[in-house]
């Protein structure tokens, strides 16, 4: 070290001090970083630092064809990819006029379910270890990974499929596929009584959680807050059901809503989320098998492929809340313009500047878990 | 595959024989303490990009990384592993390169992802940093976007393999290359670029101060750091012009 080049800076005596909480530290939710002041343990103020992880994605997809930023959009949100791909190729579909195949459009609402229960269950993992308890960690982690194994015999990838391109999807389901699914289901029901024991009427996670980083209707409507966080407040918004895209429409599934919008509430509303994408999927397993046809709508040559002018914006519910593209083309064969609106960056900035304002600095690793903010998307 | 091996990745390292080539009893307690280093490596926490997610599979029970004695550490001064996992953005590079230099002597860096080794995805990105060989030696590179838990397990074991053997000594290179190092960082980040560790002092002091080790990049660095004060003005009780 060499102090020398950190002279001391004088300041009035004061019990508060400024703490960088990560980029690197175990608390924190991938490359993200706050600038706390605490005052003895608890935070007087709060400050995101994001950057960390910007690539410049909507720069480089204006340099890309249509068909190649299908290779980057899943990159833009890790832990949840498929809705990335599902957005982007519904935009492109809408703004080139191409009518999804029927079989195609429910193979992407199981990989969009699938994907969400192994983001929700990522989740679990990580707010768990917040509050110091390991094991639903491991639980989650190890029952996440047989629904990548399921994306990896289905797409070839265990974390990014590349397998929903604009018309449809990329290949058939391989035979005895949804028995291997349903098989999969049953298994992750019979772990929700385990996980209910274990985490959600633990005293010791009820305790801590309960209370914590809570926010009003009002406040996360204001603050542009959506997915499970704005349905931990009482509202009852989900985009799958009030602006239906691919077959949701058909399907029966129910919105769960807590009404304190705390971290507690938060964590109900993803544990019954969990269970209703079992729902949706027991659905769609059980029609898939009766609906034939292609999966994938011809489209023009891809590498010399010219969308009119025009701009279109798109929006699916992903498990971290409401995700859509903007993508704007001017007729050539690259897209003028694309903007992502990720949930995340709402989230992250300033819900969790002011949620960890006032809270104790044990805590702020929690609120952040408990928004589920993805940091890769925040920062893009 | 061969060929892909002799293709040197870094600036070649020199490499000194053995202090106690002679003496028996050195070279056991060498062989102990590369054995002992190899099976309890201290693995950095700090996610660096997407191949992070990949990590939480291989440390927990199905892939089960402890078993090889590699656990998530997270402090750099004892950790022994520096994980870099996918891109780098510049912001991040510093971070890396300040958290690297904060290690403990002997560290080895893994660049896991095709990000790290030729910019991967983002070759044409404008905010990342392309070959992390630039920067710091690199140890070892785990292909793939993103490589399997299984993928990253092998990778650590032939690493394992080598501290074992002694081949992996690239920490050594960043003392005896330090400008050429150096001159990359003050190229992305500006030639008033510093860190506040002082790697020429330690280059000296782990006995592997070279030829290579100080050069123009190392000049600049001099004239941009700040002189060291008289021991009576850091205390505060000299002149304010200082500060």
């Amino acid at each position: 070290m060499r102090p020398e080049n950190y002279p001391s800076v004088s300041q009035p005596p004061s019990n508060e001090f400024e703490l960088f909480y990560g980029p690197n530290h175990p608390g924190i939710e991938g490359n993200y970083a706050l600038k706390v002041r605490v005052h003895g343990d608890e935070v007087t103020s709060a400050r995101a630092d994001g950057g960390y992880l910007h690539r410049g994605f909507e720069k480089l997809m204006e340099g890309r064809l249509w068909i190649q930023n299908i290779a980057l959009v899943p990159r833009i949100c890790v832990p949840d990819p498929v809705p990335m791909e599902v957005c982007y190729s519904l935009a492109v579909e809408e703004l080139g006029g191409i009518e999804v195949p029927l079989r195609a459009q429910w193979i992407r609402v199981m990989q969009l379910e699938l994907s969400r229960i192994a983001a929700h269950l990522f989740f679990f993992g990580g707010h768990a270890a917040t509050t110091g308890m390991y094991t639903p960690m491991f639980w989650g982690i190890t029952d996440r990974d047989l629904i990548l194994d399921l994306f990896e015999e289905l797409s070839g990838g265990r974390v990014y499929h590349i397998y929903n391109i604009p018309g449809g999807v990329r290949r058939d389901l391989p035979p005895g596929y949804l028995e291997r699914v349903s098989k999969t289901l049953d298994y992750l029901e019979s772990r929700l009584p385990d996980y209910d024991n274990l985490l959600f009427t633990n005293k010791v996670f009820v305790h801590r959680a309960t209370g914590i980083g809570a926010m009003t209707q009002e406040q996360a409507l204001d603050w542009g807050v959506t997915g499970p966080n704005l349905r931990a407040t009482g509202l009852a918004f989900d985009v799958r059901r009030d602006d239906p895209y691919l077959v949701y429409d058909q399907l029966d599934f129910d919105i769960p809503v807590e009404a304190a919008g705390d971290a507690w509430a938060r964590s109900l509303v993803r544990r019954s989320e969990l269970k209703e994408s079992l729902r949706i999927l027991r659905q769609v397993v059980a029609k898939l098998p009766h609906i034939d046809g292609a999966i994938r709508a011809p489209i023009p040559n891809p590498l010399a492929w010219n969308l009119p002018a025009g701009d279109v914006y798109t929006r699916v519910e992903s498990s971290k809340g409401e995700l859509a593209y903007y993508v704007v083309s001017n007729g050539g064969d690259k897209p003028y313009r694309v903007h992502v609106r990720g949930p995340s960056a709402m989230h992250a900035v300033q819900v969790l500047e002011h949620l960890a304002t006032g809270a104790r600095i044990e805590d702020v690793a929690q609120i952040m878990f408990s928004l589920d903010a993805c940091p890769p998307e925040v920062d893009r | 595959m061969s060929k892909l091996n002799s293709i040197p990745v870094a600036v070649p390292v020199v490499q000194q024989p053995s202090g106690g080539a002679g003496n028996l009893l050195a070279n056991v307690f060498d062989e102990l303490t590369a054995f002992c280093r190899s099976r309890s490596l201290f693995m950095l926490h700090y996610c660096t990009g997407c191949g992070a997610i990949e990590l939480p599979p291989a440390m927990t029970s199905r892939f089960d990384m402890e078993r090889l004695g590699i656990q998530p550490m997270v402090t750099p001064r004892q950790a022994d592993i520096l994980l870099v996992t996918g891109y780098v953005s510049t912001k991040t590079l510093k971070r890396i390169i300040l958290t690297y230099e904060q290690m403990n002597s002997p560290k080895y860096v893994i660049g896991i992802c095709s990000c790290t080794v030729n910019g991967g995805m983002y070759w044409q990105s404008y905010a990342t940093a392309k070959v992390l060989a630039d920067y710091m030696p690199v140890d070892m590179y785990i292909a793939g976007c993103m490589p399997r838990p299984e993928a990253v397990i092998s990778g650590l074991r032939e690493l394992m393999a080598n501290i074992r053997a002694g081949r992996s000594d690239n920490w050594k290179d960043y003392y005896r290359h330090y400008d050429h190092y150096l001159g990359n960082q003050q190229r992305l980040f500006g030639e008033n670029w510093q860190t506040p560790t002082d790697v020429i002092g330690e280059a000296r002091h782990y006995d592997q101060f070279g030829p290579e080790t100080l050069g123009e990049h190392t000049a600049l660095l001099e004239r941009h750091q700040t002189p060291l004060l008289p021991f009576e003005m850091r205390l505060g009780l000299g002149s304010e012009s200082n500060k």
